[in-house]
């Protein structure tokens, strides 16, 4: 009898549509089903930023820190400006703290609004997309309301904001935050009470805690494994200090933490109850006054070109901790180095113990329940000895869909 | 919609959508068109996950060097005839990535461009009127 | 998890396990809001001989959240960065902590932190491809960002001739 052995075969997936600073190139070794490892490529996206820093002053680099990321329009610039503000020692008003807070937890409500949509639609749940997408849009209405842009939003400055929220402008405030209640429950509904939600995620894509902190899980990931880390809480900036905030585990709603994909649904689902409550605290507590410590923007590059130092300006994104580091020389008006570093950039280590030993069909879920976009997995080919199948991101999606078909069988 | 197209559309859009190394904010600009706000598919444009499929390219971004030879790749597995739509300042022009070690865009360097879109990013009605203009030149084509 | 210990603390610690090993040492806070909180940062910098050890130190006292390394070229020498943050998951007593080391550009060689703290692979990857950084004993060398056949020797980040100056190019030019 001829002996056969077992070989494995590989699956390179990407990077076509690769989204976000890091796109992702991935390859598969897969036995059967089952992945039994997972090798990753990253860069198409690398636009060389951190270069071009080089030949522009902070003003500039503002907008440059905007266009890392669309969907995270907010954070990029929010965590250079705390470094430069840390670099040169700008006192902030109080005021411009808060409605950074504002800001900031907006995009957050916009974020996971999103991510929830790209959620239900990896597992086929194409009317849970559409819904979420109508509940964002009103998410993405505010937004255009208080900063006058959809998605890149040029709200913040170096040492303050640049709007600020009057009055007259509660009323629609607090309007769509009724909308966001009203319509919670609906979406908690949908995620955490279908019986074909669960089977597709409980017991799938599990990042242990011991592993999250390994390897230095940032954001909603690691929070749903259990680590309790969280820049808002921990770190006192912006109005964040002042606030009731409380780390959000997904515990609090289920009483235990098994770091699954259904405990990153719960985690989020919480984290924009979260949200919805800070911006309340944060339209009653504003204290009056300026919103941007110095308004001549000649003078404040001015002051900046004399700094000599370094900072460190940390914030928490939908997605996790953003850090950016700048230097600047008390020379040039550009900083010497800027530094960014994106949540998914941590984020991208621990998909590997979370797909190892999951199906094919479970790649869109597991790598989308970190939230990067799942648009990397854009096209697969399947190599089989010299044969080569090719296998693009509809097939790789009618897979799950198909799981998913089964379980409510 | 765009002048010069029939009354009754000879035939449904499918568009491919590429990201070249954009930022997101054009991609989710795209995806807010075809959702319910503004909800494309009435009109038959639908997003497919196989350029093959497609009539129409919707190309984001500046063009990494990683990207330039798949952006090219997928541009010829489109069946003919087929339009180019270039969304965004930064596949356009460069934008703020206006210089740089590792962009070969934009992307008029390396592909036909039929439609320019201009925003960064772009608002879902200009995106919508370049679809529909580029169905005018595919109608015109096979007319 | 073990004690709280304050930013004093921290650095007592380490001056009185390195002694002049640690060459810098500053502790920064800055309040925010309206009360006034404050956040304390810490700036080290430590001689790289010692640097691993300082690491094992580090981890004795709470498993620290590696953020990201980065680096700086100051014409002589290569700084890199590592910036940490310990006291995680307790109410606004969290500290960023940066260890800074200085490196020769003739010989730009640093051991890998990996086995310590396995989440570091990525950051450590990319100094190498970026700054022309030696990590010794890295799990896995493959470039990560820039395309395979991105030209040797060339460092993104270098100030000198080994920066990508010769691959600059301007999008707003017409090639035609």
């Amino acid at each position: 009898m001829k002996q056969t052995t077992k070989t494995s075969y590989h699956i390179p997936v990407g990077p076509i549509h690769p989204a976000l600073k890091e796109p992702v190139f991935f390859e598969f070794e897969i036995d059967g089903e089952r992945i039994v490892d997972v090798n990753v490529k990253l860069g198409h996206v690398h636009r060389g930023i951190e270069w071009a820093s080089r030949k522009r002053n902070p003003i500039q680099i503002l907008y440059l820190a905007e266009r890392i990321c669309g969907i995270c329009s907010y954070c990029h610039p929010a965590a250079f400006a705390l470094a430069v503000e840390d670099a040169a020692d700008i006192q902030v008003p109080e005021r411009a703290e808060y409605l950074r807070v504002i800001q900031g937890e907006l995009e957050r409500i916009c974020s996971h609004i999103l991510w929830a949509g790209v959620a239900a639609h990896e597992i086929g749940f194409d009317t849970v997309l559409y819904l979420t997408w109508q509940m964002r849009e009103k998410a993405l209405d505010l937004t255009e309301y208080l900063t006058g842009n959809r998605v890149t939003k040029a709200i913040i400055m170096i040492g303050g904001i640049r709007r600020d929220i009057t009055k007259d402008m509660l009323p629609k405030i607090q309007d769509a935050l009724k909308y966001f209640k009203d319509n919670f429950e609906k979406i908690r509904h949908i995620f955490l009470d279908d019986k074909t939600v669960m089977m597709r995620s409980q017991g799938c894509g599990i990042l242990t805690k011991d592993d999250a902190l390994k390897l230095c899980a940032v954001g909603p990931t690691t929070r749903a494994s259990g680590v309790k880390k969280d820049v808002r809480v921990d770190q006192s900036y912006f109005a964040y200090g002042d606030l009731d905030i409380d780390c959000m585990t997904p515990d609090k709603l289920t009483g235990e933490v098994n770091g699954d994909v259904y405990d990153r649904i719960i985690q989020r689902l919480l984290e924009v109850k979260q949200s919805i409550d800070l911006i309340e605290q944060c339209v009653d507590r504003m204290p009056a006054g300026d919103i941007v410590s110095e308004p001549k923007i000649a003078k404040l590059l001015a002051q900046l070109k004399r700094v000599n130092g370094e900072g460190v300006g940390r914030h928490e994104a939908p997605r996790g901790e953003v850090i950016h580091y700048v230097k600047f020389d008390g020379e040039n008006e550009s900083p010497y180095t800027w530094k960014v570093r994106a949540p998914t950039y941590n984020n991208i280590l621990p998909w590997i113990p979370m797909l190892k030993g999951e199906q094919i069909a479970d790649i869109p879920i597991v790598a989308a329940s970190t939230d990067p976009c799942m648009s990397c997995t854009n096209r697969v080919a399947i190599t089989l000895g010299s044969k080569k199948y090719e296998m693009d991101k509809e097939e790789l999606h009618r897979l799950s869909v198909e799981k998913t078909r089964r379980l409510m069988k | 919609m765009a002048k010069g197209l029939t009354k009754s559309f000879k035939k449904a859009l499918w568009v491919y959508h590429c990201n070249s190394g954009s930022c997101n904010g054009c991609d989710i600009e795209i995806i807010a068109a075809l959702c319910p706000r503004y909800d494309v598919e009435r009109f038959g444009i639908r997003l497919v996950g196989s350029p093959r499929h497609a009539d129409v390219l919707l190309i984001t971004g500046p063009v990494t060097r990683q990207m330039e030879d798949k952006v090219k790749r997928i541009y010829e597995q489109m069946p003919d005839p087929k339009a180019v739509i270039c969304i965004g300042n930064c596949g356009n022009t460069g934008d703020v990535f206006y210089e740089s070690y590792n962009l070969v865009g934009p992307v008029d360097n390396i592909l036909p461009v039929d439609m320019h879109v201009i925003g960064c990013p772009p608002r879902p009605e200009a995106i919508i009127l370049a679809v529909a203009k580029a169905w005018v030149k595919l109608e015109t084509l096979e007319a | 998890m073990t004690k709280n210990l304050t930013p004093e603390e921290i650095v007592k610690y380490f001056k009185d396990e390195f002694k002049t090993e640690i060459k810098d040492a500053k502790i920064k806070r800055r309040a925010a809001g309206s009360k006034k909180n404050e956040k304390a940062t810490i700036w080290m910098k430590v001689d790289k001989i010692v640097f691993k050890k300082v690491i094992k130190h580090l981890l004795d006292l709470q498993f620290p959240h590696l953020s990201i390394i980065s680096g700086n070229d100051l014409n002589e020498t290569i700084e890199l960065i590592y910036h940490f943050t310990v006291n995680y998951g307790n109410r606004l007593s969290e500290i960023t902590f940066n260890i800074s080391i200085d490196l020769p550009k003739s010989k730009p060689e640093i051991e890998t932190i990996c086995d310590y703290i396995p989440g570091a692979l990525i950051t450590e990857r990319e100094k190498q491809e970026f700054l022309g950084v030696k990590i010794k004993g890295i799990p896995d060398d493959k470039r990560l960002f820039l395309r395979d056949d991105f030209p040797e020797g060339v460092y993104p980040w270098r100030r000198d001739e080994t920066g990508p100056e010769k691959l600059y190019r301007n999008l707003h030019e017409v090639n035609k």
